[in-house]
């Protein structure tokens, strides 16, 4: 398949489930709200590909670490969106990739900045 | 059932929620300035390929894969409906394969692969005596060695002794009959540890002299003879003329040795004279636990040593020999079933390679629509995935249809099988599940071998081309490669298989036209074998049998021999032309012998080339007198004339003994075998338990059969007589073997021939439907009808040429393992190479005549205006 050529950041393998998880800890939110919140947070800089949130969200529900429900959005009682939420589990795991991604940043900003170490 | 659909209320949802996220998404954008036309096809932009990105979702669910498969499988027996002929060719093609394959392994599974029904079997072996220096000769064992090597042994549980290969007489019950059974030492029911199905097996107690009045029975002579009473246990018969109660009954499918085993007696084997000195016992063992074949056949080597310095006159220059009983009672069969499994799993390949062939000109066909998958966001591994379901689908089918032609085949073979033909075992040959799974190995197998190639040559198109073109027209260079490759292995394939069966079919005719030195026509031959009380009684019984037969209207002449020739059994002796014998036996020059009566040779019709043939005047108690055969005279007696001159002959005859004539050659144990020396002594002086009488009669020799009964029975009316046949028939039977398997041999070449000129007609008629304008151009710039069938005929002719040099290549590097099996002529046997060289061309040439002649036909008008 030919790719576009664009200027984003593409996301580390594995991180994206990391950011979900973490969009989630504010409550329950719908795919385009989990989409836009990893968007504007970080100013634009990580987009994440529309397409391949879905398939991210449906793996996260069958592992048990998110749970989804139709429900009607706020103001607007006629239209219902699926909500997903963190669950039991999905904090578990939270916590334990962000400790690993920690881990991970810290072994690379020794090698790139030894200087500003210690 | 609709299970396999997708999950509809999934589907739904995730319909739903990629659609809310579109509207939002289309609703932000337009927030953000953008038109509300343009704003949908942003918001669709910004999710990426809505298909990839439902199927990418779907994955995550539980048995996408699963459903995805199925999906591809029904899509698959869609396409295969939508063209029937396509379908019912590949289909068909790969049953044969797979059916051959079905029927054939499943002989081999039962014969070779299955192991042996008895409790333990790799610890069941065979001993045998063995000359030294002369490799594995399996020879039979004397008596007194089982003795010592039963006494002796660290290695053996317990060790038999069977006398086999002879049939046993029962009279007392009905008809007298012979039937083939065995006398057996008494712990051979032990060994074998097969439980009776009624009664007991053997105590020891039964194996002494004197008190061996006991018999077991068969299961199917327990139904013939008792119609499965269980009151049969503790009834009397008279086995061998010795009265015996019937102790015990084996279940069904219990034989041994020997297919079709039917009585057990006792052998009451002991240390006295008549038991020394003849080898004609085989030995069955049980191997100690934890004892290994190496380890036995050391103990056994350094008994066999003890024994050669304790006997040397019997056992001078003879070790003992240890092999494990399954390869020893498969050995015959061994190498003619492997070169069968050979032929049929070639005959596969090649039907391999022509649905290989014919899926490759399939999918030139599909390269668009493939090519609209591509498009729509299906990956390069989905394709593959998708085009090898469909091929897994067909060589399901395959599989289905080939079980079924695979069943069918081997009952054909089963009821063909010659039943002289040493398969043990054959009884249990079926389709069991080992047969089912490596069928489904085979067809599985063949799914990969076939569709691989296709599918990743069609996966691999440029998708743009393939939707520029629209429906294509030419397939791709690799394409056409890989088409030609298939079908120059073919053609080396089928070649191979043809000089297999070219060989076995130059060998078949020679070995029948084998000058026998006898004339089989109109001689009728029939057992009567009756130990007799005395040795002097059993030559004068015969002679008595003899003349009453003599008497009958409509007979010739009439003789015995102790074994009729071509049924593999000969005697062998040795002796020397010295005063007397030598310290020992091996140290005296080796002959076959035979006992006969006078007119032996004479209802054979083997000429006499000097002196005289027996006479009444040569009876027990006269001189002793022999024939020899121009082989004996020639090697040991060379430019000397035999006749008059004394040999002393190692046992069966008071020495010395007188060389009265000499008698052509001719084949006793196998037609194969050349004749060895041989020394006929004179049946009165040098009587045998076993005899077959043979009789030349005026007319059809089968007519004579009922008034010679009732002649032998006029003598003895308990004589049993048995394998009442005419000597053609004897003759035609010993040929059985190689005949069947010449037949199957020939039947797998000529289905890979027929395979492999599908499909070169395939590939060449495809050229041509591919070439229409081509052709149609060079004709209308002049090119003639022949130069038009040079084209295409060449295109054919090479890839036949090609096949067939490699098939040569391949024919002069495998038909070497058929040595054993031909008679008379060398496996790269040049005249058998060359002549199926040309049928496979000749073949292939009448194969591309068609597409040839369609090409000669082609009109240049309608050919240009084809596109």
């Amino acid at each position: 398949m030919p790719k576009e050529s664009d200027e984003r950041i593409e996301l580390l393998q594995g991180t994206l489930d990391m950011l979900i998880l973490r969009t989630l800890v504010f409550g329950p939110a719908h795919g385009h709200q989990i989409a836009k919140h990893i968007q504007r947070t970080t100013d634009d800089i990580l987009q994440v590909e529309h397409g391949s949130l879905y398939p991210a969200l449906h793996r996260l529900e069958r592992k048990g670490w998110i749970a989804a429900k139709w429900e009607a959005a706020g103001k607007d009682l006629k239209r219902e969106f699926k909500y997903y939420r963190l669950t039991a589990a999905g904090k578990k795991q939270l916590i334990a990739e962000e400790s690993k991604w920690k881990g991970l940043t810290r072994a690379i900003a020794r090698i790139m900045w030894p200087a500003e170490e210690s | 059932m609709r299970w396999w659909r997708r999950n509809p209320n999934r589907e739904a949802d995730l319909d739903r929620e990629l659609r809310s996220h579109l509207e939002l998404e289309a609703q932000e954008q337009q927030e953000n300035g953008v038109s509300p036309s343009e704003a949908p096809w942003a918001a669709q932009r910004a999710l990426g390929n809505w298909t990839r990105t439902k199927e990418a979702t779907r994955e995550m669910w539980k048995y996408a894969s699963l459903e995805r498969f199925i999906q591809d499988l029904r899509y698959g027996a869609r396409l295969f409906r939508r063209s029937p002929g396509f379908s019912i060719v590949a289909v068909l093609t790969l049953a044969l394969g797979i059916g051959a394959n079905t029927a054939i392994f499943s002989v081999v599974n039962a014969v070779l692969l299955k192991p042996l029904p008895y409790p333990d079997p790799d610890r069941l072996v065979h001993v045998w005596e063995g000359k030294v220096g002369e490799g594995a000769a399996k020879n039979v064992v004397e008596p007194f060695n089982f003795l010592d090597w039963r006494e002796r042994n660290r290695s053996f549980d317990q060790m038999a002794a069977i006398s086999g290969g002879i049939t046993l007489n029962v009279t007392g019950i009905g008809q007298p009959e012979a039937l083939p059974g065995a006398e057996v030492t008494t712990d051979f029911f032990d060994i074998l540890g097969t439980p009776p199905l009624m009664g007991r097996g053997f105590i020891r107690e039964e194996g002494i002299p004197g008190h061996d009045g006991a018999v077991v029975l068969s299961y199917s002579y327990w139904q013939r003879h008792f119609g499965a009473d269980p009151s049969a246990l503790g009834r009397k018969l008279t086995v061998n003329r010795v009265p015996r109660v019937v102790i015990g009954v084996m279940p069904q499918g219990f034989s041994f040795p020997g297919p079709k085993a039917e009585l057990w007696t006792p052998l009451p084997l002991a240390r006295t004279k008549m038991w020394q000195g003849g080898r004609f016992l085989s030995v069955l063992a049980r191997l100690k636990h934890g004892v290994t074949i190496a380890k036995a056949q050391e103990d056994m080597t350094a008994i066999a040593r003890q024994l050669e310095t304790e006997r040397p006159f019997t056992n001078k220059n003879w070790t003992a020999e240890v092999f494990p009983l399954a390869e020893d009672s498969t050995e015959r069969v061994r190498l003619p079933l492997l070169v069968l499994l050979g032929a049929v799993g070639f005959v596969l390949l090649i039907a391999c390679a022509n649905v290989a062939n014919l899926l490759l000109m399939r999918s030139t066909g599909r390269l668009h629509e493939i090519g609209v998958r591509v498009a729509l966001g299906a990956g390069r591994g989905r394709i593959l995935q998708q085009l090898l379901s469909e091929n897994l689908l067909l060589s399901l089918a395959g599989w289905a249809a080939g079980l079924g032609i695979g069943y069918w085949g081997l009952k054909g073979l089963l009821v063909l099988l010659p039943n002289n033909i040493p398969l043990p075992r054959a009884d249990s040959i079926q389709l069991d599940n080992r047969v089912f799974l490596f069928t489904l190995a085979a067809a599985v197998a063949t799914t990969l071998l076939f569709g691989l190639v296709p599918a990743l040559h069609v996966s691999r198109l440029e998708l743009s081309n393939s939707l520029k073109q629209g429906s294509p027209r030419t397939g791709t260079g690799g394409n056409r490669v890989f088409r030609r490759v298939f079908v120059v292995m073919e053609m080396a394939m089928a070649l191979l298989l043809l000089s297999g069966a070219g060989l076995a079919m130059r060998s078949f005719s020679k070995l029948i036209s084998v000058h026998t030195g006898f004339d089989p026509q109109r001689v009728l031959t029939m057992q009567v074998s009756m130990p007799s009380s005395t040795f002097q009684a059993a030559g004068q019984y015969m002679e008595r049998i003899l003349d009453e037969v003599r008497s009958v209207p409509g007979v010739e002449s009439a003789g015995s021999i102790h074994f009729l020739p071509l049924t593999e059994r000969v005697s062998g002796s040795c002796f020397t032309r010295e005063a007397r014998l030598a310290a020992n036996l091996s140290a005296m020059s080796g002959a076959d012998y035979l006992v006969i009566s006078r007119d032996y040779f004479r209802t054979m019709g083997t000429p006499l080339a000097a002196g005289r043939d027996f006479n009444a005047h040569d009876q027990f108690g006269t001189a002793s007198v022999a024939v020899i055969n121009q082989s004996f005279a020639q090697q040991y007696f060379p430019g000397e004339d035999p006749v008059g001159r004394r040999i002393n002959v190692c046992w069966t005859i008071p020495n010395p003994v007188e060389i009265v004539g000499v008698v052509a050659d001719a084949r006793q144990k196998e037609l194969r075998l050349a004749p060895r020396p041989t020394i006929f002594l004179a049946n009165p002086q040098a009587p045998r338990v076993f005899g077959q009488l043979v009789m030349r009669s005026k007319s059809d020799p089968r007519r004579l059969a009922r008034a010679v009964e009732a002649a032998i029975h006029r003598v003895n009316k308990d004589q049993p007589v048995s394998a009442v046949s005419t000597m053609e028939e004897v003759l035609s039977g010993s040929v059985a073997e190689p005949r069947f398997q010449l037949g199957l041999l020939l039947v797998f070449a000529a289905i890979a021939v027929l395979l492999a000129a599908i499909g070169v007609y395939g590939v060449v008629s495809y050229s041509v439907n591919q070439r229409t304008r081509e052709i149609g151009i060079r004709v209308a710039l002049g090119a003639r009808a022949g130069n038009v069938a040079g084209l295409v005929l060449r295109e054919g002719m090479l890839l036949a040429g090609i096949g067939v040099v490699l098939g040569l290549a391949g024919a002069l590097a495998l038909t070497r393992v058929l040595r054993s099996l031909l008679f008379e002529i060398t496996p790269t046997d040049p005249l058998t190479l060359f002549t199926v060289s040309w049928l496979l061309l000749i073949v292939s040439a009448v194969a591309i005549a068609a597409p040839a002649r369609r090409a000669i036909s082609v009109d240049p008008m309608v050919a240009l205006r084809h596109e």
